[in-house]
């Protein structure tokens, strides 16, 4: 719903400190700092999501993120972006998307029918970034 | 044994039969109603989707869904001023937010067809349709027809009234 994206722009308000560009370096482990604030603490999610992990998102880049993706141990496991079917197919482009890490090892695209944050059908587009991120993830 | 103990257990004998009678007969039926989804999230549902329950029937609701969050909200202009689709002498609920494992309850005792939605998910279909009672109930109200505050979508995942009343519950059969 329009009100969870609300939510996680006032969120993103409370965050007072400029909304500098983290490195790659910062945002190697989990907390990434502003501007991302975890998805959980903002929208009712489960703190990990199996497959996804924790997430952090810039409320400013909804709904196509990035999305920071980190295991258990707050290692950066992959960068996920989230696409609503619609919008692309009304001709919406999301180009230039950030990478949280440089390195991407594989890539799994699949349909989501939609959770608090990103209630539309969308896609899932997840990048790994060692080949070990997508068992970590799982559960 | 001396009369003390014996009267002092005879007195803890009438204590349990007083406090666990009044337990049978007040209690109200249970039907459980699961929030489920597939592991990456394609797929969202209620299972059952359509269930008929008798008047004073409580419904828990359960989040099973490991990784999504799910309400049960009802139909109605108190919520989220939505076209009511329960009867009109029923009191609405919204479950909020269940988190994995978390549930909800709600009794409903007035005769009628009650549809509920999971409002992250309504787009896609994860709604859900109580039949309370039967037809020839006093005060029975019919299921609410199209309108424009409901999609297609949703129109098409809400089962038959009839097939509720002869099937008694409808599972979800395309998982």
């Amino acid at each position: 719903m329009k009100l969870s994206t609300a939510v996680l722009a006032i969120a993103a308000m409370t965050f007072t400190g400029p909304a500098l560009a983290q490195t790659k370096d910062a945002m190697m482990t989990s907390p990434p700092g502003d501007p991302y604030v975890q998805v959980s603490d903002v929208l009712p999610l489960p703190e990990f999501l199996p497959g996804l992990g924790t997430l952090f998102v810039d409320p400013g880049t909804l709904p196509a993120g990035p999305f920071l993706s980190y295991d258990h141990d707050g290692k950066l496991s992959a960068t996920v972006y989230m696409t609503p079917l619609e919008e692309l197919q009304n001709g919406t482009a999301y180009d230039g998307l950030s990478l949280g890490a440089d390195t991407v090892t594989g890539v799994d695209i699949y349909y989501n029918a939609g959770h608090p944050g990103v209630e539309a059908p969308h896609a899932h587009v997840v990048l790994f970034h060692d080949d070990g991120a997508k068992g970590r993830l799982a559960e | 044994m001396n009369p003390s103990r014996r009267h002092i257990l005879a007195l803890g004998g009438s204590l349990c039969t007083v406090l666990l009678a009044p337990r049978r007969v007040l209690a109200a039926p249970v039907e459980l109603i699961e929030m489920r989804g597939t592991a990456r999230g394609e797929s969202v549902w209620f299972a059952p989707r359509g269930l008929a329950v008798a008047p004073g029937t409580v419904l828990r609701f359960v989040n099973r869904d490991k990784g999504n969050s799910h309400t049960a909200t009802a139909y109605h202009p108190e919520i989220f001023d939505r076209a009511r689709r329960i009867p009109a002498a029923a009191t609405p609920w919204d479950s909020d937010f269940l988190l994995p494992d978390e549930s909800f309850e709600v009794t409903l005792t007035e005769p009628g067809v009650y549809d509920f939605y999971c409002i992250p998910h309504e787009m896609s279909g994860m709604v859900g349709r109580i039949v309370v009672g039967t037809p020839d109930a006093p005060r029975w109200e019919s299921a609410a027809g199209p309108s424009d505050d409901v999609s297609q979508t949703v129109l098409d995942a809400l089962p038959p009234v009839e097939e509720i009343l002869s099937r008694g519950r409808i599972e979800e059969d395309t998982r």
